[in-house]
């Protein structure tokens, strides 16, 4: 029944996206492309680390291995060979790196992908100073700026499809029983191991596919820009604030960060910056569950907080009139 | 290699590691004790070097002056972040994991905003100034006279910490609270006026050390996140929640550094210690100095 829904919603969105690039300026293909990017970002991000609480920070580094093997293939492989390629070296090595660290839970593996993507970007670096000599890659042959869009629409209507699709599957429920008590999932004969690299690699590929088809946006790549750990943060922000566990609140929080993105970025990049940080702090301390579960209730939550705070503080100040 | 040079090697790795362990302490503190892994830590350093850098050149007040203001000012931001911040995380959360990872994305966040602010008060330039600058001969070996000065404080400063842990009351109810949370509570320790205090304190620490590195380094607002970087990594080598495992380890990184520098290229310094933080994590995941 709602899966019938989630897809009706899902169909009327990716008509409506495709839709842009025929009336939309330049200004707001570029937005919705930007839009676009995250949502496929965080949707699979929250795919495998929402039901899994498993909170990886690795989407940067899938993101810029899909970048660079598009930028190496594009000549030879064509667009959707670049892109196949991306993807499928992003699962590669997300399922080595799973296979390494997926035995760890919480921090240790937060850190562990933190760290594990830093290694890959100053590798990349480090290779191309000694054995390229330049660092950096300038794409000569770019598609056009539709077939870009088009592309990163398809990703984007795919990634949310295989949301719609494994929360139903016998895969998905076995990532949810894992993100609720691992052991319990193990008892009760999930596979977990396989379960979970599995899932990672997944997560991958769609990062890795969509930094393949990226890429060619910058003409000129490099690890600094590729690799970026924000993209990764961005990322798990926005699927945290949209609320990992449901399956449009990634969706609707991409929505509202392009937009915050692109007007305030330019012109205050440092004020971007805070206001990111302040708001991620905020929906953690009073939205644990993201904008998707904002109900009638929260708001009452919210003023209930607010009164037992000023009362205290109240009662904190005559306490110490007397004394 | 004479032995002067050898000396001169081993030595600016043990400056480096005295600040490692220094920030590696403050960073453990809050981790051993709240389970709350402050990204943000290593920005509260740049905001000590910047508030020395700030009073040393415009109002000519001498760096080593600024220490314990750089201490009180950063335990009174440290205070503020815990009673605004992770007094209702700790309330509103289920149990240990999800205040985890919830204290994990709140710190994240308080990376940007202090980083920023940073950046929006006092322009992404780098800064110095001079402080203590002609240079000291020990035996074949010269050392400037400030890097000297900074190792001695760090190392001073780690030491306090752990004697303070180790001897006094409030300190044993501290290691009390890190072996055993609930035990700690039924024996009356007071957990409500500690990890606050706790949490100031490790903030005030990386503000000492941001204090320390300024009058040596120069700085800029993106200092901070390679400080986080490695204090994470001293960590992992001397174990979370191990006071005198973070000392060993800062130094021990510090040395291990600088030889692998001196040994391979500069540019390969990242690359060994990520390389370094990443095996340690994958062969002793509770530290090199673990007892099992």
């Amino acid at each position: 029944m709602n899966t019938k829904r989630d897809l009706l919603v899902l169909f009327a969105l990716a008509g409506w996206a495709l839709a842009v690039p025929h009336y939309g300026s330049e200004f707001a293909v570029s937005m919705a492309l930007t839009c676009l990017m995250y949502a496929t970002l965080s949707s699979s991000w929250s795919l495998f680390c929402g039901s899994t609480r498993y909170l990886s920070l690795a989407t940067s580094a899938f993101f810029g291995i899909g970048a660079y093997c598009s930028a190496l293939s594009l000549e030879q492989l064509g667009w959707l060979g670049a892109i196949g390629l991306g993807a499928a070296i992003a699962a590669a090595v997300a399922v080595v790196m799973g296979a390494a660290v997926l035995h760890l839970r919480g921090t240790y593996f937060a850190v562990l992908t933190f760290g594990m993507t830093e290694l890959i970007r100053h590798a990349i670096t480090t290779w191309e100073k000694q054995v390229t000599g330049t660092v950096g890659r300038v794409l000569t042959v770019v598609p056009e700026r539709d077939t870009v869009y088009l592309t990163v629409l398809g990703l984007a209507v795919l990634a949310i499809l295989a949301s719609i699709l494994v929360r139903r599957s016998r895969f998905g429920l076995a990532m949810a029983g894992i993100g609720a008590d691992e052991q319990r999932a193990q008892t009760l004969g999930v596979n977990t191991r396989l379960v979970k690299i599995s899932g990672f690699a997944l997560t991958a590929a769609f990062a890795g596919a969509v930094g393949a088809a990226m890429s060619v946006r910058w003409t000129y790549i490099d690890p600094a820009t590729v690799f970026n750990p924000f993209i990764g943060f961005q990322t798990v922000l926005i699927a945290l604030i949209g609320g990992a566990a449901t399956l449009w609140g990634p969706l609707l929080a991409a929505v509202v960060f392009s937009l915050l993105a692109e007007t305030l970025r330019l012109q205050l990049p440092q004020l971007y910056m805070m206001t990111l940080g302040l708001l991620l702090i905020l929906s953690v301390l009073y939205l644990p569950g993201g904008l998707a579960s904002l109900r009638r209730e929260t708001f009452t939550m919210w003023r209930d907080d607010i009164r037992s705070g000023w009362r205290e503080l109240r009662a904190g100040k005559a306490k110490k009139v007397p004394a | 290699m004479t032995a002067g040079a050898w000396l001169e090697l081993i030595a600016s790795g043990l400056i480096t590691g005295g600040v490692y362990a220094l920030v590696a302490l403050g960073l453990n503190l809050q981790y051993g004790l709240m389970r709350i892994l402050n990204i943000a830590h290593g920005e509260f350093l740049m905001v000590g070097a910047f508030l020395t850098w700030m009073a040393t050149t415009q109002f000519g007040i001498s760096p080593l002056l600024m220490i314990p203001v750089a201490f009180a000012l950063l335990m009174g931001a440290g205070l503020a972040v815990h009673r605004l911040v992770f007094r209702r995380l700790t309330r509103t959360s289920p149990n240990l994991d999800v205040f985890e990872a919830r204290g994990l994305m709140v710190s994240f966040g308080l990376m940007f905003l202090v980083q920023n602010f940073a950046q929006l008060l006092w322009g992404g330039d780098l800064r110095g100034y001079d402080f203590l600058t002609e240079p000291v001969a020990i035996g074949s070996a010269q050392f400037a006279a400030n890097k000297l000065l900074l190792l001695a404080l760090a190392l001073a400063f780690s030491a306090a910490l752990i004697v303070t842990l180790k001897k006094t009351l409030y300190g044993k109810g501290v290691r009390a609270l890190m072996q055993s949370p609930t035990g700690a509570q039924l024996v009356g320790i007071d957990t409500e006026r500690l990890h606050p205090l706790m949490f100031g304190v490790g903030l005030g620490l990386s503000g000492v050390a941001g204090c320390l590195l300024s009058m040596t380094y120069t700085i800029s607002p993106s200092m901070g996140e390679p400080y986080t970087v490695t204090a994470l990594i001293v960590i992992t080598l001397g174990g979370f929640g191990s006071m005198s495992g973070a000392l060993v380890g800062g130094l021990a990184l510090g040395v291990i550094e600088a030889v692998g520098m001196h040994f391979t290229s500069p540019s390969l310094k990242s690359l060994l210690s990520y390389g370094i933080f990443i095996a340690v994590l994958l062969w002793r995941p509770n530290g090199l100095f673990a007892r099992k």
